[in-house]
């Protein structure tokens, strides 16, 4: 039961990465590659359906976490009061830039709101990244389980280093759906910057994955087995994004780079398991899927409550992007 | 009870008050775009046709500014209430993990539908796009409404061993007759503030002599549904949200009443300020006998006073008593004029009576000031409990966050806020003022 919720967790926040990825990667690529303000609309109007949808994907693990680890979700949260409090911020900002571009035809205006959309998006990538790699690191935790370290703790290389992979991964994630969704020169431009930031990707890829190994190598020892089919996973799916994108096929190119960033944290799940928190330095204890659960039967209620929900947001949106596509094709060839 | 707690209180009233504005105009105009979109979808009706599109850019704002301020709130559990999630995360997770799955995803994925779809969709898939979404809306009030009746009257729970509660029945939680009337009366409530919206605005293109035919017909839909929307208000959604209190919070009820002694045959209070110092109403304008009868139908009942509870479990009364006494005098107001507005209606001269339509755009800032003043009754009047009778506020805070990190966010989100506020203002203002007749959201110029 336990493995069952954790994996529902995990499978939804991998579902927000592939899916709020593409958005957040858009909009860090878009100054890069949008010349013009016709094409930064169209770039904008690519993920400007969806983009919500995307995120509410994250307060569903938000909800999902509250409910079947309250523990864990009280110590996470309470712990990293301030980090996460910016974090929600950008999120804020975000989401506020994309829906007031709009409302006022003025370059000026849109210029700025577009910036910010950017900055906020791409900062909030390299956090994900940060918070992703502390998680993995582990974190020093008081006897009742609240974090204990300062901010300074959570700067520390191997995360940042986590941070600038998660900007550069979900930068060529946004490129692959600009490829996909757009045409013309914004989306050659797409293509051949993705072409060119893969190899940056492939370096920290490995670089990351070393690192990981080496700060778990002494401590579990079955944590490399554990990892290696992931590992051989998302090489094949970060090959693929290269095959595909040198042939031109965006279609599985897309869906390989969404392969590789579930692959990712689908791996880091694999690396906590079984906890949702662990303890810095590895090996010493942590919050883990027991002692931060409600029970067999509480977990059992909410798997049963939310899974066929989770089931139904599937095919809607499924049906809705179906219904949508070709939208931005035809907008920015006018 | 410490400074962190006061200051967690404070960020929470605050960002929830601000949070809330939102959702009142998304749940309350959601059916009347819904309506719209159907009456379009027959095909001959270009007014309606107009009016689901206006409307949807008037929602499409208001929805945004509630996504981003209901973010924070989602997490503010955990940020704030540390002690209070991990012992009743079991419990409240719960239902809120199902708005997020039943109720968030189908407004933000069909209002992409609706709002860059346009051109795409058939109407009749845009009708049901809007359906979709204002039952989107409508869930996610259920949902969080039944969270909060829940914490106001704990159901169905039982406390494990290590001090955490635990559900043991979630049909009992989640169809509480405490949660569903509440919910009827939110619901009506938010249907209040957009009706006297669309007769509002209405009311404004009648007075401005512009788009004339779009303005009747959102003045008399609007004052219709006014009616009938501030009469459920009152009964039986009010009045089963009183006997509620009187039976499960009688000491939130001798608050909200001002009622220091116990009395046989206790009179309502019109007017009065209550003072706890002296434990009386002063100058107080009552009726005799009436609060008996409201709390117990007879005449001569006994009502428990506040002294009869020890002082230490009462909430803080002037505030309790002010707001309540807030909406519901301005409950009596927009029952009285909502009826005098269909009584002209059905004489045909409600749109050209100018002075009534002066009231009817004026009127538009009160049903949310009535709303908000019947969650302060509610989440004040039940302190100092958290979770009523299990839980206390003072317990509820987080430990491990200083009261210093607490006021520097509330800072923080006091700036954002008001920035947001006055963005918000200004493009709602913008949209009416450019009205129901031209295509103005860039998004959709782009499509045509
Ligand atoms: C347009 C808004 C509006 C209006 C005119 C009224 N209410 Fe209300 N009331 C609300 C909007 C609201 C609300 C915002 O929806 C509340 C806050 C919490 C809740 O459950 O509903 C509320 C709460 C609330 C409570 C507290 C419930 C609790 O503590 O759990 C009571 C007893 C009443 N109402 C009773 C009334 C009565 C007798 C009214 C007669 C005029 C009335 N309300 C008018
Ligand atoms: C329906 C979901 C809601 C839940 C689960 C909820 C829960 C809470 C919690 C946990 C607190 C802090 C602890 C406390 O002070 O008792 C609180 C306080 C408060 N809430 Fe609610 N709330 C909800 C809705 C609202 C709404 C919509 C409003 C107003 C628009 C509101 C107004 C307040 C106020 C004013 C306080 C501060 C009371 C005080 O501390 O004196 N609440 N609520
Ligand atoms: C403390 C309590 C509350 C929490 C934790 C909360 C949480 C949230 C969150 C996370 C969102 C964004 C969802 C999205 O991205 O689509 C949201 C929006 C929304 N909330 Fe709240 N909320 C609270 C109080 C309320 C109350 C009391 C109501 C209504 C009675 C309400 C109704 C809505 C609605 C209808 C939306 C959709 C956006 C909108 O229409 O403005 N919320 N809320």
């Amino acid at each position: 039961m336990n493995i069952a919720a954790f994996a529902l967790l995990a499978t939804t926040i991998a579902i927000y990465v592939v899916l709020d990825g593409y958005d957040l990667g858009v909009a860090t690529v878009a100054p890069l590659v949008a010349r013009g303000a016709a094409q930064r609309a169209a770039a904008m109007e690519s993920i400007g359906p969806f983009w919500n949808g995307n995120e509410v994907w994250l307060i569903a693990a938000g909800g999902l976490l509250f409910a079947l680890f309250p523990r864990a979700y009280a110590s996470a949260f309470s712990g990293f009061y301030l980090p996460f409090t910016v974090v929600l911020w950008l999120l804020m900002f975000r989401g506020i830039s994309l829906e007031l571009r709009n409302h006022l035809a003025s370059d000026l205006w849109r210029g700025f709101w577009d910036t910010a959309f950017t900055g906020a998006s791409a900062l909030l990538a390299v956090l994900f990244g940060v918070a992703l790699g502390n998680l993995v690191r582990g974190l020093p935790l008081g006897a009742n389980g609240y974090f204990l370290g300062r901010f300074a703790f959570l700067l520390n290389p191997y995360a940042l280093g986590v941070g600038i992979f998660a900007l550069l991964a979900l930068a060529q994630h946004g490129l692959a759906f600009l490829t996909l969704r757009t045409d013309g020169e914004l989306a050659e431009r797409s293509r051949r910057l993705l072409a060119r930031l893969w190899w940056g990707v492939l370096l920290l890829y490995c670089a990351t994955t070393l690192a990981s190994l080496d700060l778990r190598s002494g401590t579990t020892a079955e944590a490399p087995m554990r990892l290696a089919p992931m590992v051989v996973l998302s090489l094949v799916a970060l090959g693929a994004v290269h095959w595909f994108t040198r042939s031109g096929k965006p279609g599985p190119a897309f869906a390989a780079s969404s392969l590789f960033l579930a692959s990712l944290v689908l791996a880091a799940a694999i690396t906590m398991y079984p906890y949702l928190l662990p303890a810095f330095p590895a090996g010493s204890g942590g919050i883990d899927v027991t002692n931060a659960g409600t029970g067999a039967l509480g977990t059992a209620r909410t798997l049963a409550l939310t899974l066929p929900g989770l089931a139904a947001v599937v095919t809607y949106s499924i049906f809705v992007l179906r219904r949508m596509r070709g939208d931005q094709k035809s907008t920015s060839a006018r | 009870m410490g400074s962190a707690v006061v200051a967690d209180r404070i960020q929470f009233a605050f960002t929830v008050m601000f949070h809330y504005l939102f959702p009142i105009a998304t749940i309350g105009l959601a059916p009347f775009i819904a309506w719209f979109a159907w009456r379009a979808a027959r095909g001959d009706d270009e007014v309606a046709r107009r009016a689901s599109v206006f409307w949807t850019k008037i929602f499409a704002i208001n929805f945004a500014v509630g996504v981003v301020t209901g973010i924070p709130m989602e997490f503010a559990f955990g940020t704030n209430w540390a002690p209070f999630s991990a012992r009743a995360g079991a419990v409240i997770g719960q239902p809120l993990a199902m708005e997020g799955v039943y109720a968030f995803f189908l407004e933000s994925v069909f209002l992409g539908i609706m709002l860059y779809g346009r051109h795409r969709v058939s109407p009749r898939l845009y009708a049901w796009s809007a359906t979709l979404v204002g039952i989107g809306s409508w869930l996610s009030g259920f949902f969080i409404v039944a969270t909060d009746a829940w914490m106001q009257h704990p159901v169905g729970y039982r406390m494990a061993s290590d001090g955490t509660i635990r559900l043991v029945d979630i049909g009992a939680l989640l169809f509480s007759p405490f949660a569903w009337w509440q919910y009827a009366h939110v619901l009506v409530g938010a249907l209040v503030a957009g009706s006297f919206i669309v007769a509002g605005v209405g009311a404004y293109y009648l007075l401005a002599e512009r788009n004339i035919e779009d303005g009747r017909r959102y003045v008399r839909l609007g004052v219709v549904v006014a009616l009938v929307a501030s009469a459920l208000v009152i009964f039986p959604t009010g009045d089963r949200n009183s006997a509620d209190v009187t039976k499960y919070q009688p000491i939130k009820l001798a608050a909200m009443e001002g009622l220091f002694h116990s009395t046989n045959g206790a009179p309502l209070a019109i007017i009065g300020m209550p003072d706890t110092q002296r434990r009386e109403l002063i100058d107080p304008v009552v009726v005799p006998n009436v609060l008996s009868f409201l709390a117990y139908g007879n005449f001569t009942a006994n009502v428990k006073g506040l002294t009869g509870y020890a002082d230490t479990l009462w909430p803080p009364v002037a505030l309790t008593y002010y707001a309540y006494h807030v909406m519901v005098g301005l409950g009596t107001i927009f029952i009285a004029v909502a009826a005098l507005a269909v009584l002209l209606l059905w004489r045909g001269r409600l749109t050209s009576f100018r002075p009534l339509l002066w009231v009817l755009m004026l009127a538009m800032p009160f049903p949310y000031i009535a709303n908000e003043a019947g969650w302060v009754v509610s989440e004040v009047g039940r302190q100092p409990w958290v979770i009523y009778g299990v839980m206390r506020t003072a317990d509820a805070a987080s430990t491990n966050v200083a009261a210093g990190e607490t006021i520097f966010t509330l800072i923080g989100y006091v700036g954002m806020y008001f920035l947001l506020g006055l963005l918000f203002m200004l493009f709602v203002l913008r949209e009416i003022g450019l009205g129901p007749n031209v295509a103005t959201h860039a998004t959709q110029e782009a499509e045509v």
